[in-house]
């Protein structure tokens, strides 16, 4: 069953299918979803794509977590996280 | 280049409607949705396996989809809407590839919905904190309520649907504070028995309220929020004036909505030699659901009527639903007067996308001329952020005519302007777009 996760933060996150990547997030007790590039706290706050708040990259690219739904293997990252 | 005859923005009960309508006359519609399922915010779909949450939307839904989906109107799932280009092109981010669109119509119906309104409060802006609406749709999809300690705060309705539906789904808010006194509303109540789907819709969350004992805080207000190691701190004066304290782990704030129409291209209902672009349903006007599907009706008969040259009859029903907003805005009328948004800290937040306060814009107004909207935005970089002002520029154009009471008011438009795009996109999606015409 546990074939539905996302990979974040070192963690794999399971996800209902259909499932927004904030569901998963929040169910796995995540209430903010690391810091964006003013070193704010990113979260999921309006849920209808609007507010920018819940942006991370996922899969390299830096997407709204509540109107995307959780794919499995997806890597989820916070904006903050930076590559060489 | 995709064409059609008109493209539809927005799966909602507005752009379902119009796109059934439209389909049903003959004419080619497609419709754009950032999701990957229909309904909008009101009738947002649970996953597989969850049900509806109870109440009236799940039935309306059905009648709803079941027309549209006869109907076969091709949907373009997670794809998002950036603009309209002065060429006419209509510009879409397919989020599968990373690319944008461009795609060609006679007409384009825009049915963006509504967006919540939040005043700000100090704090607002920390995690742990959302909309109302915002755990509301995230019940409907999951069949989950919010976990921890939950306080809902503001001002409207909403409250206490969100509060009814997390009781039901085994986790009741710990209070709602509410701005208004509903119950002492008494001619407005009456006003609204003319509606009794309304009624007993109401009546149903009320008692559903009362039986999980959630204390319904009336004429209070959630003056401030702070972070504590055992989570957030909310700061209520109640009716008498009274300070009191929430410890809880999670606040949804919501004070009533306002249309998404932040940056959309001005509507051209009857211009020829450009697409027709219609605004249609809260983005237009927020009313409501109701409401959404009327004016989708209109606006798809208004498009017919352009592009057939036949008139299509339309009987408006929007009055109707104007009407009940208006008695309900009258019941939830705040019970005190507002405070003044120049008496917030200068620290509190106006716009979070670019951390500006209160006392930047206090600032930027305190000089000798005085700026415009756009002077603010440019200067101060209030709306100038990732949602492009969605959630700060109707407060800052408030603050900013409480700050400057001679001169005459800005509107958030001042500060939002109309261009695309409406969304963030990235520069390597627009570099994927195929070229143009032909």
């Amino acid at each position: 069953m546990s074939r539905n996760y996302i990979h974040y933060a070192g963690q794999e996150i399971t996800f209902n299918p259909g499932e927004s990547v904030a569901a998963a997030l929040e169910n796995a007790g995540h209430i903010s979803f690391g810091k964006d590039p003013l070193h704010q706290p990113t979260r999921y706050f309006c849920g209808i794509g609007a507010c920018q708040s819940c942006l991370v990259r996922i899969d390299g690219i830096v997407r709204e977590t509540c109107i995307t739904p959780a794919a499995p293997g997806m890597r989820v990252e916070s904006l903050e996280v930076l590559h060489d | 280049m995709t064409k059609a005859d008109i493209i539809i923005i927005g799966g909602g009960p507005t752009g379902i409607t119009a796109a059934t309508e439209l389909t049903e006359a003959g004419l080619g519609v497609i419709m754009v949705e950032q999701r990957h399922s229909l309904g909008g915010a009101i009738y947002r779909q649970p996953v597989a396996g969850v049900a509806n949450l109870p109440g009236p939307a799940a039935k309306r839904w059905k009648v709803l989809s079941d027309r549209f989906y006869k109907a076969k109107v091709p949907v373009l799932f997670g794809h998002v809407f950036l603009g309209i280009d002065g060429d006419g092109r209509v510009l879409i981010e397919d989020r599968a590839v990373s690319k944008v669109i461009q795609m060609r119509a006679k007409a384009v119906l825009i049915a963006t919905g509504a967006v919540e309104k939040i005043i700000p409060r100090p704090g607002w802006n920390l995690p742990g904190v959302s909309t109302a609406g915002g755990l509301q749709v995230m019940m409907k999809e999951t069949g989950r309520a919010p976990k921890g300690r939950i306080l809902l705060a503001g001002n409207g309705p909403l409250l206490v649907a969100v509060a009814a539906q997390m009781a039901k789904l085994g986790n009741s808010p710990v209070a709602v504070i509410e701005a208004g006194n509903p119950l002492t509303q008494m001619s407005a109540s009456i006003g609204l028995m003319r509606s009794p789907q309304l009624v007993f819709e109401a009546l149903s969350y009320l008692r559903q309220m009362v039986a999980s004992g959630i204390p319904w805080l009336r004429a209070s207000a959630l003056t401030g929020i702070a972070q504590t190691e055992n989570g957030l701190l909310a700061t209520v004066r109640d009716k008498a004036e009274k300070q009191m304290e929430f410890r809880v782990d999670r606040i949804g704030l919501h004070d009533g909505i306002r249309s998404n129409n932040f940056g959309l291209p001005q509507s051209y209902e009857s211009v020829t030699g450009k697409p027709l672009i219609l605004h249609a349903g809260d983005c237009r006007e927020a009313l409501g659901a109701g409401a959404a599907e009327a004016d989708g009706q209109r606006a798809a008969r208004n498009i017919i009527t352009a592009l057939s040259a036949t008139q299509a009859s339309s009987a408006d029903t929007i009055e109707k639903h104007r009407r009940e907003h208006v008695l309900l805005a009258r019941i939830f009328s705040p019970a005190k007067k507002s405070t003044p948004l120049s008496n917030l800290p200068d620290g509190t937040i106006l716009c979070r996308c670019e951390q500006a306060t209160v006392g930047d814009l206090k600032k930027l107004c305190n000089r000798s001329d005085t700026l415009s909207g756009r002077e603010v935005k440019h200067n101060g970089r209030f709306a100038m952020g990732a949602c492009q002002g969605r959630f700060c520029a109707d407060n800052t154009a408030a603050l900013m005519a409480e700050l400057k009471p001679l001169e005459p008011p800005p509107k958030a438009q001042d500060l939002t302007g109309s261009r695309w795009p409406i969304r963030p996109v990235s520069i390597a999606a627009l570099m994927l777009a195929e070229d143009g015409d032909e």
